[in-house]
This record gives C-alpha cells, structure tokens and sequence, in this order.
C-alpha cells in the first residue's frame, strides 16, 4: 500500500464516488477511496424504492441502480477504492489512518482529504423518549436494512414516530411486505418529509399521519406491547390528558438524520451548530486546509441527485486545489437571516459564480428566497411554496457579487 | 367540482388544485410543469403507482436482491403484483435491468433486477 | 444421598458471581442459578459504577466494613481479573454552611471507619481537580474509584466458571424444600436442584427467597434510581466523580460521574415504588435529573444525551420505622444449610468480594473446606481493540484479522472482540450481553450501524433462525423471522 495520495475520499457512498469520478476526470487520478462496507454505494443500497436520478440522469432510479451508475464509473476508470475497511483517524496534516482485514492498518497522507462520510440516524436517547426499553424498538434506518439487505422481518404491529422521508418510506415497505402499521406521528405541525412520500407511502395505504403528535411511554419488559402517544401543544410539549394507547409490537423512530463528523472532528474541522457538517466556503474546502466536505456529511439533503452534484462541484474545487496548491480565499460570510435555518458554503470569495443550498424553517407559501449583499439585492427566487423538508438551492453569479461585504439569506 | 392531488411523479410534489367534471379535467392549477396535468388525468380515471421490493437469491453474496416494475401499476393491484413478485426465486448471478417478471400479471410493466449480484464459489 | 451441588447460589448478579467464585477456592461443586440471561442485568449493571471508599455509613457496620476492605483491595482485584478500573478520586460538594457541617461530620465518620486521606478543600482546590464541577467546597476523598460494573460482574462469573462453577442462566427458583442434614431441594423452572448448601443472594428478591428457605420477616423497598448516559464529548470535561454533600437521610441526590469508558452517568435519583421490575424512565425523573444534574456538572446539555436507563435499590428497612438497615449476612442454627445475604444495595459492588469472604467464613465454621488445588484468581478479558496503541492494534490485526473489521464505529469494537463475546464463557447470547462484554452499540449511534451486523453474527455463529434473537430479556425476540425464503442466509 503506497503511503501518499492526492486525495483520499473517505466513505464511498454517493457523495464519495462522485467526487472520486469528477477529480479523476479533472486529471487527479492518484486516488483512494476507503468504504467500511463491503460494497460501494452508501445508504443507497438499502434505499431500493425508486425516485432517484430525476435531476442527475433525467429517469427515475431505484437506490441500487443510482449508485450502480457511479460504482461502474469508478471500476471502468480504475479509481482504486477499499471495501470493509474504516478509517480511525485523519489528522490535522491529512495524514488518514484506517483498518481493514485485508491491509490491516493502513496509514496514508493525502494531498486532500474528501470527508463524505454520510449520515447517522438520531436516537430514542437523544430524544429522550421515557418508558421501557423492550424490544422492537427501531431506527428506520436499521429497519430497513434488516429488511432490504438481511430478508429478516422486524415486527407486524407497527407505530412510527416521526415523518422523515425514510419513515414514511418504510411504513410503505412494511404494509406491501405484510406488517400492519397503524400510523406515523409527528411532534411539529407539519411533516418533515417530502409530499410526494405523504401522497404514496402514507395515503396510497391508508396509513393516518397525525401531526403535533408524540410518544409519551414505551410499554414492555421483553417485546414492545404498545405506545402512549399524546397531542402537542405549540411549544411541543405533550398536552395532558390526550394520551392514546396504541397496542403494538413494533416502534420505527424517523426523528431526523445527524452529519457523521467525528473523524471530521479529530482532524481540526470546525462544525456548524446549524448543520451539525463542516462550515465550507463555495470551494467546499473546511476551516482546515486540504479537507473538503460534501454530500449529508455537510448537510442533511433531500435528494441525493444533489448530493451527486454538490459532491461533483467539491471535486472541481478540490482538483483545483491540487494543481495550484491553494484555493482564493473566501472572506465574506453567508448569513442565514429571516425564516432561513441554515446555508452552505458559509463563506464565499465573492469573486465568482456559486451555488448556495438552504432549508427554511418553517413552511411558507407565497415566498422569495432573497440574497443581499452591502443592501443589495443580489437575487430574488420567488416560490410558491417553502417546505423544510426541501433543500432550496440556487446559482448567484460572481459578476453580481461584491468582493466586499457579508452575504445575508432571507425568506420573506 | 374543485380537488386538489400532490404529484408524485418528480420531488417537487406540487400541490395541484384541479377542476373536475364528470371525470373530465378541465383545468389545473399549482404544476410546475406539464407533466402535472398528465398526473391528474391519469390519477382521476385510473391511478397508477411504481412499487418496489426484492426476492431472494440463491447462490449469491447476498440473500436478497432488490426489484422495482418499470412502468406505473395500478393502485389497486399493487398487493396482486407483490404476491406475483414473492413467487419468485432466483439464482445469483443477476444484473441489473434483468427482467424476471416480463408485463407482469398483464399489466404492460415489467419486474426488473435493480442490484448486481455476483455469485458466490462453491454455493 | 448424592447432591446435584454442595452449594448452590441463587442469583448471579455481582455478590453471587463474588461467592461463586470465592467459594470456587475449595473443592466444591458450586451451581449458580440466575433468573435472567446474563449475570448482570438487574441492579448489579443498573448503578453508577463507583468504587465507594466508607465514609457513609455507620461505624462498625457491615457495611462500612466490606466497603473500606472492597476499596483497599481493589486494585489488586482488577488487576486479577483484568477489568477496566480508575482510582479517579471523589469530590462531594457543598453550597451552604449546613452542607460544609454534614461533609465535616462525614469526614469523621469516613476516618472512623478507616478511609484514608479525607479532606475539605476549597474551590480553589476544587478547580485545579476539575473545575466542571460545581459547588463552593467539597469533601475530597482520593480513595474512592470507578469501575465498570458489567465487566466486574461478568469477570467474576467467568473466573467461577474457570474454576470448576457452572451457570445456569434463565432459571428461575420457584420453591424450596428443606432435606436433611441442611441439604435443600430446589424447584425451578428449568427442573429441580439438589444442593447440601444453598446461599441467597438474590438481590431484588432476596427476602422472597429468603422466606422460601424458611427465614420470614424482611422487608425490602425497592428504590429506583433513573439515569442520563451522556456523550464522551461531555466526558471530556469529568475527571472525577462529583456528588453532592449527603441529603439528611445520609444518601446522595444526583451526582456526575464519569464512567472508566469516558462517558458520564447523571443521577440516580431516588423513588421508592412498588414493582421490583420497573425500569421504565419517566418524564419527572427525566426533568428533574435535567435540573439536579445541571447543578452537579456544567455541561449537562441535550445534544450530549445518548441513553436513559433506571436501577432498583433493594434496601432493607424495617418493617416498622422503615428506617434502612445495615446489609444482612447470616447463618442461623435452626435453618441449616441456608447462608442468607438481604438487602445488599449501595455499596454492593464495592463489598461484593468482603461479603463473598464472609459468607464463605460461615460456611468454613460449620465444616472443613479443603483447599482447591487448581483455582486460578486470573481471569483474561477480552483484549479491546480501542484501548491498545496503533502498533499493538497492527499487530492485533496480524495476529487475528478479524481485529481488521470495525464492528461498531462508535465505540470501535472489532469483529475479533464481537466473536469472542458471542463465545462467552457463560453462553450469554443476547445483543446485550455482546454490548455488556465490548460496549458495540453503548456509543452515540445506539447501535443504528453495528446492531444489523451483531445479529447477523449471532444467526451465523450460533446458528440461530432469526426469531430466536434476543435484545436482552427472555422473550425479547427482534424479528419475526426471514421475510421470504426461509431458507436464506
């Protein structure tokens, strides 16, 4: 195993892999990428509904079939990846240390670091859900590959809590593979996931989504026996003596995704509390030199279509990076102002074009997504209506842009 | 007579007010594009769905391998289409866009393989 | 007549593992019979894991005794039976005059009892130990230690079980007959046992099964005690265990004590209630360890919660003043046969192997105990992966590549230490107990990554079927069975 790489992509899920691809293709072809999988392809290979790739490849894609696409990409280009091997650490200097069976422990110093590390599901103990901890408790995530991957079966009974995409996504999945769930509850008072998953995973099925609703009691020493879910008032607090008891065997938890940044952490990288990823500038570059971030390790996305292309604009920048040996510097910081939860890159040139991802907080209909800088008004993007489960992205163009003066995001 | 769909079909997933009479469309409202007005035409007279899921493999370096149709079924033959679908067993290897239930149940959509399966040595 | 045991022990929670394992120095056949799947599932995993020093508790009590004996001698125990250990020291803080006279009359009871080195420091002192501790002074007591009280557990059953014990897990003794001469016959749910000596330390059920046995009369209250399991991030700011001065019923409230695995545990609190099985968390306690917490260490916040989990208390108390007694070891002349441990709660990890030497003195003064000639005190745990230094964990990996393959990422457990739990001594095979034995799924993620790969290890490895997983509990089942096929891997 060479000790020296140009870059060194850490996770080879779809924001991985795309960027693989795009720096190779940029003439960076001394890469590695390192998967603690067995197969390349990240959370994609469980996701194996359709729906993916609209915006990427202009069809509609199963999760598999979207990832297969970038996976034969690097086969055909020779891109040298690591399967079922986990990177420990990476160090301030770019140096990444991993184990795997085959290599044992592997030490590389790399040119760049491409932190695409992905996402982990949040927990029943980070919300901190009283009652029992029987079984039949589970994160989506973790149903669903039980049920995508190892053809085993969690439960027949089922209450979901939360109403991410990939909760309602596995409500469908459960009710076509013969389990009976009884409806999803959401604590905000409005979903936070996509529409189109309400229309077809949720009413398609008969399935009741009950919004300001939460579990207040998990009930069972061994097998879950039931939950008490209870109303919520506007501050999300459980409202007393609306308390219903649903008897069930199963409890699928879809309260929201968390960047996976502990080895972005050991290597200096500042986190925004916002995001939970990286702060970026429009190079995708973080506050440590040589380390780049994309894809959910950033920030949460909606589509992965955007992962693959954020992840393609980190591999142009990180390519550049390499051949010049530093990036302009990005002085001016994009604010998140009115209505608008968070923005990635947080610091900009304001010297050219670049593409600016935001959520807002809260659902809006008849809105604009303005952009202002020194006062200005560089950019209005009417919408007809806002969701926060939706990224809103968009292009500012550098000839617009004031080398001078903070950028502020607004939804008015 | 005024209803209102959510499109499934990309994820914007517009909020689409409709005017309806006698099964007819006569107009939309809310779609981002074209294609909105074709969703509720389609879903007034006959709604169609994808579906997906997967089927076991034998012989393979996973026990399952997942499959979607390609065209749009309707609605209420989804769970004849899975039934259809969980007959079947296969032997790795597979690849993708593999056709294991060709215009299944007569429904002009075919089942596809959507994961490469290589096989395993010696199973 | 021939006995299946000479001494059986009901329940192998860490006093009974001790016994077990202490009466394993004598030829003896010792059968352990536990309830449950694993040794330490009830109030002997359910604590904050303190190596208690003795100040506490009433001079010349039992105690007091096996607490500042269990101390002194931990060192050297941990060392035996390779468990993870730190003499980290105890801060027990104080806001007002009232605190500071409780805390200096703690400190006279603590040298009284024998605990070395007890002093009031200042908050000057205070802040140089750990300055995310609150409080206006404090007692320090440099004894006092944390230890991890699963493995301590476990460590002790697996060294009985080295030496000749055996374990029967998931039986559950339902009666008891008296036999001649002392012997008992013993009816479980798993058939009938035959012992000459039976020993009660059934914890949470000890008066119970103390009246099976034919000794009536105890009373135990079963006080439960909820917990915050927070992130190593806020461990990085507890050095030492902060616990507030004693309330007037010469107990703690709250405290924060960082775990030998650098996370930190915030309670327990304290609530007597009447089901001995009750572990479910509450909103109130939730709320109220939120506010108690906050006040023992700074960086009590949201975004470090990862787990909750509560703890039974069994204490004794009696029957009239409902005042808590001292723990209760005995042999009585008119029920032979019967050693009679009731009421070991707080600081029954720390007295465990006092209290073990003690029950097996009696059993010494009622008949000669030769001595085993191949016990072995040494116990090797199971060589963690995370603890070592980059080059022993290559040479790990040369050794055994299954060393090479992260299980669990939070935690970094490799599959090398998943295989060798699943292997257990004991033949424990819940996901809990492989969690108890390497921590895979204790971290942040709760097991979202490793969990789906531990099953599928235990199916692989024990050749189970899907449906006789088990979390934790018998009758814990996880899945129903294989979606379709059956037959797949």
């Amino acid at each position: 195993m060479r000790t020296e790489r140009q870059a060194v992509i850490v996770g080879g899920g779809p924001a991985g892999l795309a960027a693989a691809i795009q720096l190779y293709q940029q003439g960076v072809k001394d890469l590695l990428i390192l998967e603690r999988e067995h197969f390349l392809g990240g959370i994609l290979r469980q996701c194996i509904h359709d729906g993916f790739g609209l915006t990427r490849f202009g069809e509609t894609l199963s999760g598999p079939e979207y990832a297969h696409r970038f996976i034969q990409q690097v086969e055909d280009l020779g891109i040298e990846f690591i399967t079922d091997c986990t990177v420990l650490d990476i160090s301030h200097d770019r140096v990444v240390t991993a184990v795997s069976k085959a290599h044992g422990m592997i030490q590389v110093k790399a040119g760049a670091v491409i932190l695409s590390m992905g996402c982990r599901e949040r927990t029943r103990g980070a919300l901190s859900i009283p009652g029992t901890r029987p079984s039949g408790v589970y994160n989506a995530g973790v149903a669903q590959s039980y049920i995508n991957l190892q053809n085993i079966m969690v439960g027949k009974e089922v209450v979901i809590l939360g109403s991410g995409d990939i909760g309602m996504i596995m409500a469908r999945r459960l009710t076509l593979e013969g389990a009976h769930v009884q409806g999803v509850f959401e604590v905000q008072p409005y979903p936070s996931g996509l529409p189109r998953n309400i229309e077809q995973c949720l009413n398609d099925y008969n399935i009741p989504l009950h919004l300001s609703h939460t579990v207040v009691d998990i009930k069972g020493r061994e097998r879950l026996e039931g939950v008490t879910v209870a109303q919520c008032d506007e501050q999300l607090k459980p409202i007393p003596g609306t308390e219903e008891y649903y008897p069930c065997d199963t409890l699928i938890l879809s309260v929201g995704l968390i960047p996976e940044n502990e080895l972005s952490l050991a290597a200096g990288v500042e986190l925004d509390p916002r995001t939970k990823g990286a702060y970026v500038d429009e190079y995708y570059q973080t506050n440590v030199e040589g380390v780049f971030a994309a894809g959910n390790v950033l920030h949460v996305h909606d589509l992965v279509d955007f992962v693959s292309l954020e992840a393609e604009a980190l591999g142009n920048a990180a390519a550049e990076y390499l051949k010049v040996g530093t990036l302009p510097p990005c002085p001016l910081e994009v604010k998140a102002g009115q209505e608008v939860g968070h923005v990635i890159p947080q610091r900009v040139s304001g010297t050219r074009d670049f593409t600016l991802s935001l959520r807002v907080r809260h659902p809006l209909r008849d809105c604009a997504v303005v952009v202002r800088q020194n006062g200005k008004e560089l950019l209005r993007k009417k919408m007809r209506k806002a969701l926060p489960a939706e990224m809103i992205q968009m292009k500012l163009l550098g000839e617009k842009l004031s080398s001078t003066g903070d950028l502020e995001v607004c939804v008015e | 007579m005024k209803r209102t769909f959510t499109c499934v079909l990309c994820p914007n997933g517009c909020d689409i007010e409709a005017e309806l009479e006698n099964g007819q469309v006569l107009g939309v409202e809310g779609n981002l594009c074209p294609k909105g007005k074709e969703y509720v035409t389609q879903e007034v007279v006959d709604p169609r769905r994808t579906i997906a899921t997967s089927v076991p493999i034998e012989g393979g370096e996973i026990p399952l391998v997942s499959v979607r149709v390609t065209q749009p079924i309707p609605k209420g033959r989804i769970f004849d289409v899975m039934k259809a679908i969980n007959q079947v067993r296969l032997q790795a290897p597979v690849h993708i866009g593999q056709v294991i239930l060709p215009n299944v149940l007569g429904l002009e959509s075919d089942v596809i393989i959507t994961k490469e399966v290589k096989s395993v040595q010696g199973q | 007549m021939k006995y299946d045991y000479d001494v059986i022990v009901i329940g192998g929670g860490v006093v009974g593992s001790a016994i077990a394992r202490e009466l394993t120095r004598y030829r003896l056949k010792i059968g352990v019979l536990e309830k449950e799947s694993d040794v330490c599932t009830q109030t002997s995993g359910r604590n904050t894991g303190m190596l208690h020093a003795g100040f506490l508790y009433k001079t010349g009590s039992l105690k007091a005794q096996c607490a500042v004996e269990g101390n002194a001698e931990f060192d050297q125990v941990a060392k035996e039976l390779d468990v993870p250990f730190k003499r980290t020291g105890k801060l027990i803080v104080g806001f007002t005059p009232e605190h500071r006279e409780r805390l200096e009359r703690f400190m006279e009871r603590g040298k009284a009892n024998g605990v070395p080195g007890l002093e009031i420091i200042d908050r000057a002192r205070m802040d140089e130990i750990d300055p995310s501790a609150g409080g206006n002074f404090a007692m320090y007591c440099p004894t006092s230690g944390i230890l991890d009280p699963f493995q301590y557990t476990i460590a002790l059953a697996e060294n009985a079980v080295k030496n000749g014990a055996v374990y029967h897990l998931n039986t559950e003794v339902t009666g008891a007959q008296a036999l001649e001469g002392g012997a008992h016959l013993l009816h479980t749910n798993k058939g009938d046992f035959t012992s000459r000596w039976v020993v009660n330390s059934a914890g949470l059920n000890s008066a119970k099964v103390s009246e099976m046995l034919g000794i009536p009369g105890y009373v135990i209250a079963p006080i439960k005690g909820e917990y915050f399991v927070l992130d190593k991030k806020a461990g990085a700011f507890a050095k030492i265990p902060v616990y507030p001065a004693p309330n007037p019923n010469n107990t703690f409230d709250t405290h924060a004590t960082p775990t030998v695995d650098g996370n930190v545990l915030v309670g327990p609190d304290s609530l007597e209630v009447d089901d001995f099985t009750d572990y479910s968390a509450t909103q109130a306690s939730m709320d109220g360890l939120i506010e108690s917490g906050s006040r023992m260490f700074k960086h009590m916040k949201r975004e470090y919660f990862i787990r909750n989990f509560a703890g039974i208390r069994p204490k004794l108390i009696d029957p009239v003043t409902r005042e808590i007694q001292d723990f209760k070891l005995e042999l009585r002349p008119e029920v032979p046969g019967v050693i009679n441990l009731v009421g070991i709660e707080s600081p029954g990890v720390t007295s465990a192997l006092p209290l073990a030497r003690r029950a097996a003195a009696l059993l010494a003064g009622q008949e000669k105990l030769e001595p085993n000639p191949s016990f072995d005190p040494i116990r090797k745990g199971i060589v963690k992966f995370s603890e070592q230094d980059r080059e022993t964990q290559a040479k790990l990996i040369a050794q055994d590549p299954n060393y090479g393959e992260i299980v669990c990422r939070c935690e970094t457990v490799t599959r090398a230490e998943i295989l060798q739990a699943i292997h257990n001594p004991l033949g424990v095979c819940t996901v809990n107990g492989i969690k108890y034995r390497t921590r895979a799924s204790m971290g942040r993620c709760q097991g979202g990554y490793c969990e789906t790969r531990i099953t599928a290890m235990i199916r692989e490895e024990l050749n189970k079927k899907p449906e006789q997983v088990e979390l934790g509990f018998k009758g814990s089942w996880m899945f129903t069975g294989f979606m379709k096929g059956g037959a797949a891997k």
